[in-house]
């Protein structure tokens, strides 16, 4: 096998597009993923009993099946029960429901984490649940949570791959088929070696910036 | 042919459990000696230890397994299929578990190992005997997270020629035409194998709890 | 201990010496084939009626006629069983000695590749869902969506195919052809494009649910098994194209394709020009 940069260069536009549908699934399905997963861990902490037990009981179901069946169940099995969707939108979709499953896990980690004192002097000091975790809380789970939640972020990204099964252009189908059709294996495996190799590097970069800054904030005078 | 097809999907489902359970061993085994080389303080050992790690969680599973099956031949080194299932997935959980392992032994309070070196432990002894068991103990509930990560992704060494369950469940989909039960049915395995795993998980967990620091 | 250092040394020479001639009387992959007493052959077995998984069982046209092969020439025959994509970078890397498949013999492949005389033939036709009335000859799926393979020859060949039709076709690609039959059924797509006896198996297999809409579209293509072009292959390629033509004279090809595809193909010896 011989490596051979002419292909890469060639095929630069269709990488870039490949490039850019992974990273705008990626970005838009973990954030989607955020927000939702936090509602989720709320919503089991302080909903009650019954609303604990249902979320929950779906939480496992998504985070005990591997994303790519889900996926394949989401596409080609929705529209027997009426949910047609288009590639991309289910990609997003699917994307957003099984990382919300798994963030929900680590802010509820992050609740339990929080010492139950301060929630109880927040209560005595007069505020309401929703300062309480919008005041309290949240600031003090963040520093608990980050690590995890860029862990997951990156695992995210790297199964963001699975998409291809519903024919989404991301990156690795895009270049394994360049790699296939112009028989540059070679090719195909450095350059989605490089180039998730350095988005994850990029990830925990920020991660720890993020980090860091986080843990000063907490623990400043002001 | 209903029945036979669950049997076939449940056996498939073994490869993929031994597979597993075999990676996450041997995974475990090179994330401590990678956690031992970031504790050492020196840079000949923290050094590659740091760059295999950045590696192998910021290479997909799919390249590595990729790259060890149809590369190694390159440089004389032609693995079977099975051993480069296994070294790929080890390798992997291997960076994840150290990842993991790191949070714990930063957690190990000081007052111990500083307590442990006064008591006349060596390094070695403080390492292996205060440092791992407290870090372990730790980090269980992210090492239960990561078997059964790896449980999942296992179904990806289908590419260099291991039938595990999720390479049967697509086999049998495309003689058959009939792929969504036999997805359903495949899913419900993986979900029925890593509900085990979180119970026994938890199970270790309170067992661990009640002998606490 | 002088006396055991030179027997060593006499005993290493020897072995050395004897894998020298053993390495000369197998230099080729057909001789050590032939040594080794053992063939590989790589595939996938995703790809029915050639390759696929019957009741757990790995079976089709190309375990019958490789079985054959290997009763001819003497040998155990070993599958290997890859997703496509990564069947051909494991030939190169040596992890077996030839491809099953098959593929069609197309002018791109034969570049890289050699391939036997033809198994079966490969022209494209259109599958649909059992009972679509607007779909009743080839050129009906104009302005449809349709699906194929991911960087497949038949993709290519619809692709060829559209641009002849009055309107485009919206063709889509999928990583595997199963997933294509799964999208014709969920509804997204109205036709899949792939090979002949691919469709008819499809269509055989899921009776009520899929048709073959006859006749193919796609300029006349064939099938054949894939080896190395290199010289150390040489002889084991000559070999396998030999035993093809031997079973398409003594008819046992035909028995094959008639038991597979339930109808038999008219094949030539070999595929000078490809038709695309």
């Amino acid at each position: 096998m011989i490596f051979n940069p002419e292909v890469i260069i060639e095929k630069l536009p269709e990488l870039a597009n490949g490039l850019l549908v992974t990273i705008l699934l990626w970005v838009a399905g973990i954030a989607g993923g955020v927000v939702l997963g936090f509602l989720v861990a709320t919503a089991r902490r302080f909903g009650g009993f019954v609303t604990n037990a249902v979320l929950g009981s779906i939480v496992e179901v998504l985070r005990g099946t591997p994303f790519l069946i889900q996926i394949f169940l989401l596409y080609y099995g929705g529209p027997f029960v009426g949910l047609m969707l288009d590639p991309i939108p289910c990609g997003l979709i699917g994307l957003m429901v099984y990382s919300a499953a798994c963030y929900s896990e680590i802010f509820r980690a992050g609740f339990g984490a929080v010492p139950a004192g301060h929630v109880e002097a927040a209560g005595c000091l007069g505020m309401t649940r929703l300062q309480t975790i919008r005041r309290i809380q949240i600031p003090e789970m963040a520093v608990i949570v980050l690590p995890p939640a860029v862990n997951l972020s990156v695992i995210l990204l790297k199964e963001s791959a699975v998409l291809s099964i519903i024919t989404v252009p991301e990156l690795t189908a895009t270049v394994s088929a360049i790699g296939s059709q112009q028989y540059a294996y070679l090719e195909a495996i450095f350059i989605l070696a490089v180039v998730y190799w350095v988005l994850v590097e990029l990830t925990d970069r920020i991660g720890r910036l993020a980090e860091y800054r986080l843990s000063r904030l907490r623990f400043s005078k002001a | 042919m209903t029945f036979k097809i669950f049997t076939l999907l449940l056996q498939a489902a073994v490869s993929t459990i031994g597979i597993s359970l075999v990676s996450i061993a041997i995974g475990f085994v090179i994330a401590i000696l990678l956690s031992a080389a970031n504790l050492s303080g020196k840079a000949i050992y923290s050094a590659p230890a740091r760059v295999f790690v950045s590696f192998f969680r910021g290479v997909p599973l799919l390249v590595q397994l990729l790259l060890i099956y149809t590369l190694l031949p390159a440089i004389g080194l032609n693995v079977p299929s099975i051993v480069a299932a296994i070294v790929g997935l080890s390798l992997c959980t291997a960076a994840y578990q150290a990842e993991n392992l790191r949070g714990g032994f930063a957690s190990v309070p000081k007052g111990l190992i500083e307590a442990a070196e006064v008591t006349g432990l060596s390094p070695r002894q403080t390492f292996f005997r205060i440092r791992v068991p407290i870090a372990l103990r730790l980090t269980l509930p992210a090492l239960v997270n990561e078997a059964i990560m790896i449980l999942k992704s296992s179904s990806l060494v289908s590419v260099v020629g291991i039938i595990e369950l999720t390479k049967m469940a697509q086999d049998l989909a495309s003689s058959t035409y009939l792929p969504i039960p036999i997805f359903l049915s495949a899913g419900l395995i993986y979900l029925v194998i890593c509900s085990v795993i979180a119970l026994i998980g938890r199970y270790a967990e309170r067992r661990l709890a009640r002998t606490s620091i | 201990m002088l006396k055991r250092h030179f027997l060593k040394a006499a005993v290493s020479a020897a072995l050395l010496i004897g894998t020298a001639f053993s390495a000369h009387a197998a230099d080729d992959a057909l001789a050590r084939i032939k040594a080794a007493g053992v063939m590989k052959v790589g595939t996938e077995t995703a790809f029915a009626p050639f390759d696929f998984i019957d009741a757990g069982e790995h079976t089709g046209l190309n375990v019958d006629f490789f079985a054959e092969l290997g009763k001819d020439l003497g040998v155990k025959i070993e599958w290997v069983e890859l997703p496509w994509d990564g069947v051909f970078p494991a030939l190169e890397a040596g992890k077996f000695d030839f491809v099953a498949g098959p593929a069609t013999i197309t002018k791109a492949r034969l570049e890289r590749f050699k391939m036997t005389a033809p198994i079966a033939e490969a022209t494209v036709a259109i599958l649909k869902k059992a009972g679509d009335t607007s779909i009743t000859k080839p050129e009906d799926i104009a302005g449809k969506a349709v699906g194929s393979g991911k960087a497949t020859s038949q993709f290519a060949q619809l692709q060829e195919y559209s641009a002849t039709l009055p309107t485009k076709v919206t063709a889509r690609e999928y990583v595997s052809f199963n997933d294509a039959y799964a999208d014709l059924a969920a509804g997204r797509i109205v036709a899949v494009a792939n090979s002949l006896p691919n469709i008819a198996f499809v269509a055989k297999q899921r009776k009520g649910a899929f048709e073959v809409v006859t006749p193919a579209f796609g300029k006349k293509s064939y099938f054949g098994f894939i080896g190395k072009k290199d010289a150390d292959s040489a002889s084991l390629v000559d070999y396998v194209n030999s035993e093809v033509i031997k079973m398409k004279k003594d008819g046992r090809l035909a028995k094959m394709q008639e038991k597979w595809f339930g109808t038999t193909f008219d094949t030539p010896d070999e595929v000078k020009e490809p038709t695309f």
